[in-house]
Protein backbone atom coordinates (compact mmCIF):
# COMPACT_ATOMS: atom_id res chain seq x y z
CA UNK A 1 0.00 0.00 0.00
CA UNK A 2 1.69 3.71 -1.04
CA UNK A 3 -0.16 7.13 0.53
CA UNK A 4 -0.36 10.26 -0.64
CA UNK A 5 -1.64 13.34 0.75
CA UNK A 6 -2.05 16.88 -0.67
CA UNK A 7 -3.67 19.52 0.10
CA UNK A 8 -6.14 21.06 -2.23
CA UNK A 9 -7.55 24.00 -0.97
CA UNK A 10 -8.52 23.49 2.72
CA UNK A 11 -8.94 19.54 1.82
CA UNK A 12 -6.48 17.10 2.68
CA UNK A 13 -6.59 14.79 -0.04
CA UNK A 14 -5.41 11.31 0.96
CA UNK A 15 -4.89 8.74 -2.11
CA UNK A 16 -4.58 5.02 -1.53
CA UNK A 17 -3.07 2.82 -4.14
CA UNK A 18 -2.55 -0.90 -3.54
CA UNK A 19 -4.02 -3.09 -0.67
CA UNK A 20 -5.76 -2.75 2.83
CA UNK A 21 -4.89 -5.67 4.91
CA UNK A 22 -4.27 -6.55 8.30
CA UNK A 23 -0.45 -5.65 7.72
CA UNK A 24 -1.11 -2.16 5.86
CA UNK A 25 -4.31 -1.13 7.76
CA UNK A 26 -2.03 -0.22 10.65
CA UNK A 27 -0.33 2.66 8.34
CA UNK A 28 -3.76 4.18 7.04
CA UNK A 29 -4.93 4.28 10.33
CA UNK A 30 -2.01 6.09 11.40
CA UNK A 31 -2.00 8.80 8.66
CA UNK A 32 -5.97 9.23 9.18
CA UNK A 33 -5.36 9.66 12.96
CA UNK A 34 -2.90 12.54 12.13
CA UNK A 35 -4.78 14.18 9.12
CA UNK A 36 -7.64 14.07 11.59
CA UNK A 37 -6.08 14.93 14.79
CA UNK A 38 -7.08 18.93 14.42
CA UNK A 39 -10.79 19.87 15.25
CA UNK A 40 -12.77 20.78 12.21
CA UNK A 41 -10.47 19.56 9.22
CA UNK A 42 -11.69 18.34 5.80
CA UNK A 43 -10.21 14.79 4.69
CA UNK A 44 -10.72 13.22 0.89
CA UNK A 45 -9.51 9.65 1.00
CA UNK A 46 -9.89 8.72 -2.30
CA UNK A 47 -9.84 4.95 -3.07
CA UNK A 48 -9.65 4.95 -6.81
CA UNK A 49 -6.53 2.98 -6.98
CA UNK A 50 -7.01 0.72 -4.01
CA UNK A 51 -6.91 -2.65 -5.14
CA UNK A 52 -9.12 -3.99 -2.35
CA UNK A 53 -9.87 -3.52 1.30
CA UNK A 54 -10.14 -6.57 4.05
CA UNK A 55 -12.07 -6.16 7.45
CA UNK A 56 -8.85 -4.80 9.31
CA UNK A 57 -8.92 -1.94 7.30
CA UNK A 58 -13.02 -1.45 7.43
CA UNK A 59 -12.33 -1.33 10.83
CA UNK A 60 -9.81 1.78 10.72
CA UNK A 61 -12.61 3.36 8.50
CA UNK A 62 -14.98 3.00 10.67
CA UNK A 63 -12.95 4.47 13.66
CA UNK A 64 -11.78 7.14 11.31
CA UNK A 65 -15.05 8.16 10.36
CA UNK A 66 -16.18 8.15 13.94
CA UNK A 67 -12.99 10.48 15.26
CA UNK A 68 -14.47 12.89 12.27
CA UNK A 69 -17.64 12.71 13.83
CA UNK A 70 -16.96 13.68 17.65
CA UNK A 71 -14.35 16.24 16.39
CA UNK A 72 -16.68 18.01 13.44
CA UNK A 73 -14.41 17.25 10.67
CA UNK A 74 -15.26 15.73 7.48
CA UNK A 75 -14.19 12.24 6.28
CA UNK A 76 -15.37 11.82 2.70
CA UNK A 77 -14.36 9.12 0.35
CA UNK A 78 -14.41 9.19 -3.65
CA UNK A 79 -13.40 6.72 -6.41
CA UNK A 80 -14.79 3.81 -4.86
CA UNK A 81 -15.36 1.42 -7.59
CA UNK A 82 -15.11 -2.33 -8.67
CA UNK A 83 -13.95 -4.93 -6.21
CA UNK A 84 -13.71 -2.24 -3.80
CA UNK A 85 -17.29 -1.38 -4.00
CA UNK A 86 -18.49 -5.12 -3.79
CA UNK A 87 -16.47 -5.38 -0.60
CA UNK A 88 -17.85 -1.79 0.51
CA UNK A 89 -21.66 -3.65 -0.44
CA UNK A 90 -21.21 -6.92 0.89
CA UNK A 91 -20.15 -5.57 4.55
CA UNK A 92 -22.83 -3.03 4.38
CA UNK A 93 -20.71 -0.05 4.66
CA UNK A 94 -22.27 1.81 1.66
CA UNK A 95 -24.67 4.09 3.43
CA UNK A 96 -21.67 4.33 6.63
CA UNK A 97 -19.55 7.04 4.80
CA UNK A 98 -19.91 9.83 2.69
CA UNK A 99 -19.60 8.87 -0.80
CA UNK A 100 -18.81 10.91 -3.90
CA UNK A 101 -17.62 9.86 -7.53
CA UNK A 102 -15.13 11.99 -8.36
CA UNK A 103 -11.99 13.44 -6.73
CA UNK A 104 -13.68 16.73 -8.26
CA UNK A 105 -16.64 16.23 -6.35
CA UNK A 106 -15.12 15.04 -3.25
CA UNK A 107 -13.39 18.38 -2.63
CA UNK A 108 -16.71 19.68 -3.38
CA UNK A 109 -18.35 17.57 -1.08
CA UNK A 110 -15.57 17.51 2.09
CA UNK A 111 -15.39 21.98 1.53
CA UNK B 1 5.32 -25.38 -8.76
CA UNK B 2 1.59 -25.42 -8.74
CA UNK B 3 1.64 -26.21 -4.56
CA UNK B 4 2.94 -23.73 -1.91
CA UNK B 5 3.67 -24.95 1.89
CA UNK B 6 3.98 -22.36 4.16
CA UNK B 7 4.37 -22.59 8.12
CA UNK B 8 3.92 -18.94 10.54
CA UNK B 9 3.90 -18.92 13.84
CA UNK B 10 1.18 -16.77 15.72
CA UNK B 11 2.92 -13.46 15.97
CA UNK B 12 2.40 -9.88 14.23
CA UNK B 13 4.01 -9.22 10.81
CA UNK B 14 4.20 -13.11 9.12
CA UNK B 15 0.97 -12.43 6.95
CA UNK B 16 2.58 -10.09 4.40
CA UNK B 17 5.08 -13.30 3.96
CA UNK B 18 1.82 -15.31 2.77
CA UNK B 19 0.04 -13.07 0.59
CA UNK B 20 3.34 -12.18 -1.22
CA UNK B 21 3.76 -16.24 -1.77
CA UNK B 22 0.27 -16.29 -2.94
CA UNK B 23 1.00 -13.20 -5.31
CA UNK B 24 3.98 -15.65 -6.97
CA UNK B 25 1.40 -18.28 -7.50
CA UNK B 26 -1.02 -16.33 -8.72
CA UNK B 27 1.57 -15.10 -11.19
CA UNK B 28 2.99 -18.33 -12.65
CA UNK B 29 -0.57 -19.65 -12.84
CA UNK B 30 -1.78 -16.33 -14.99
CA UNK B 31 -4.22 -15.99 -12.42
CA UNK B 32 -7.30 -13.03 -12.95
CA UNK B 33 -6.88 -10.26 -10.23
CA UNK B 34 -10.15 -10.58 -8.75
CA UNK B 35 -9.32 -14.48 -8.32
CA UNK B 36 -6.58 -13.32 -6.20
CA UNK B 37 -7.47 -10.17 -4.50
CA UNK B 38 -10.61 -12.69 -3.27
CA UNK B 39 -8.24 -15.38 -1.73
CA UNK B 40 -6.03 -12.56 -0.11
CA UNK B 41 -8.71 -11.55 1.39
CA UNK B 42 -9.84 -14.94 2.58
CA UNK B 43 -6.63 -15.42 3.69
CA UNK B 44 -5.94 -12.79 5.52
CA UNK B 45 -9.74 -12.72 7.27
CA UNK B 46 -9.29 -16.47 8.59
CA UNK B 47 -5.39 -15.92 9.53
CA UNK B 48 -6.00 -12.60 11.31
CA UNK B 49 -8.93 -14.57 13.46
CA UNK B 50 -6.49 -17.17 13.86
CA UNK B 51 -3.59 -15.38 15.46
CA UNK B 52 -5.53 -13.04 17.23
CA UNK B 53 -8.66 -15.41 19.06
CA UNK B 54 -7.49 -19.26 18.78
CA UNK B 55 -5.18 -18.99 21.55
CA UNK B 56 -5.22 -18.59 25.14
CA UNK B 57 -1.82 -19.13 25.98
CA UNK B 58 1.07 -17.32 25.31
CA UNK B 59 3.28 -19.99 23.56
CA UNK B 60 4.15 -20.01 19.86
CA UNK B 61 1.77 -21.88 17.89
CA UNK B 62 2.37 -23.13 14.26
CA UNK B 63 0.10 -22.48 11.35
CA UNK B 64 0.08 -24.09 8.12
CA UNK B 65 -0.66 -23.05 4.75
CA UNK B 66 -1.00 -25.12 1.55
CA UNK B 67 -1.70 -22.97 -1.11
CA UNK B 68 -2.24 -24.95 -4.31
CA UNK B 69 -3.77 -24.42 -8.01
CA UNK B 70 -5.59 -27.41 -9.27
CA UNK B 71 -8.36 -27.66 -12.04
CA UNK B 72 -9.47 -24.72 -12.25
CA UNK B 73 -9.51 -24.06 -8.89
CA UNK B 74 -7.26 -22.00 -6.50
CA UNK B 75 -7.22 -24.09 -3.33
CA UNK B 76 -5.86 -22.74 0.18
CA UNK B 77 -5.93 -25.35 3.49
CA UNK B 78 -4.85 -23.97 6.56
CA UNK B 79 -4.16 -25.93 9.51
CA UNK B 80 -3.49 -24.63 13.19
CA UNK B 81 -3.81 -26.05 16.90
CA UNK B 82 -5.95 -23.44 18.23
CA UNK B 83 -9.63 -23.76 20.30
CA UNK B 84 -12.04 -25.30 18.09
CA UNK B 85 -14.06 -22.66 15.55
CA UNK B 86 -16.14 -23.18 12.95
CA UNK B 87 -16.47 -20.20 10.42
CA UNK B 88 -19.36 -21.90 8.82
CA UNK B 89 -21.44 -21.81 11.99
CA UNK B 90 -20.80 -17.99 12.88
CA UNK B 91 -24.47 -16.52 11.65
CA UNK B 92 -24.29 -13.82 8.76
CA UNK B 93 -24.27 -10.18 10.39
CA UNK B 94 -26.71 -8.18 10.24
CA UNK B 95 -25.63 -5.33 7.81
CA UNK B 96 -28.69 -3.19 8.36
CA UNK B 97 -27.07 -1.84 11.72
CA UNK B 98 -26.19 1.38 12.34
CA UNK B 99 -22.73 2.80 12.46
CA UNK B 100 -22.67 3.32 15.95
CA UNK B 101 -24.09 -0.19 17.01
CA UNK B 102 -21.71 -2.46 14.24
CA UNK B 103 -19.30 -4.73 15.27
CA UNK B 104 -16.84 -5.13 12.47
CA UNK B 105 -16.55 -8.79 14.09
CA UNK B 106 -18.43 -11.00 11.96
CA UNK B 107 -17.94 -9.03 9.10
CA UNK B 108 -14.68 -10.65 8.02
CA UNK B 109 -16.16 -14.40 8.39
CA UNK B 110 -18.97 -12.94 5.93
CA UNK B 111 -16.25 -11.99 3.45
CA UNK B 112 -14.77 -15.24 3.46
CA UNK B 113 -17.93 -17.12 2.85
CA UNK B 114 -19.00 -14.79 0.37
CA UNK B 115 -15.98 -14.31 -1.48
CA UNK B 116 -15.03 -17.96 -1.48
CA UNK B 117 -16.86 -20.70 -3.86
CA UNK B 118 -16.66 -23.33 -1.29
CA UNK B 119 -15.44 -23.17 2.60
CA UNK B 120 -14.90 -26.75 4.26
CA UNK B 121 -14.47 -27.07 7.79
CA UNK B 122 -13.31 -29.54 9.68
CA UNK B 123 -11.41 -30.39 13.61
CA UNK B 124 -9.46 -33.10 13.48
CA UNK B 125 -7.75 -34.37 17.00
CA UNK B 126 -6.43 -31.31 18.70
CA UNK B 127 -6.37 -29.11 14.86
CA UNK B 128 -8.61 -27.00 12.99
CA UNK B 129 -8.88 -27.63 9.38
CA UNK B 130 -10.44 -25.27 6.85
CA UNK B 131 -10.22 -25.02 3.25
CA UNK B 132 -11.26 -22.22 0.53
CA UNK B 133 -11.39 -23.07 -2.36
CA UNK B 134 -12.13 -20.71 -5.65
CA UNK B 135 -13.13 -21.54 -8.68
CA UNK B 136 -11.26 -19.81 -11.68
CA UNK B 137 -11.76 -20.24 -15.74
CA UNK B 138 -9.27 -20.72 -17.78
Amino acid sequence: MDLREEKVGGVTVVEVKGRIDSTTAPALGARLTASLVAPKVRVLLDLSRLEYISSAGFRILLLAAKRADEAGSRLVLCGVSGKVRQLFDLGGFLDLFTIVGSRDEGIAAAG
Amino acid sequence: MSAIDITIVNQGGQLARVAGLLDRLGAEHHLAPEVLADMQIALDEVLTNITDYAYTDQAEHEIHIRLQVLDNVLEAVIEDDGAPFNPLAIPAPDVSTPLRERRVGGVGIHFVRSLMDEVAYDRAGERNRLVLRKRFKT
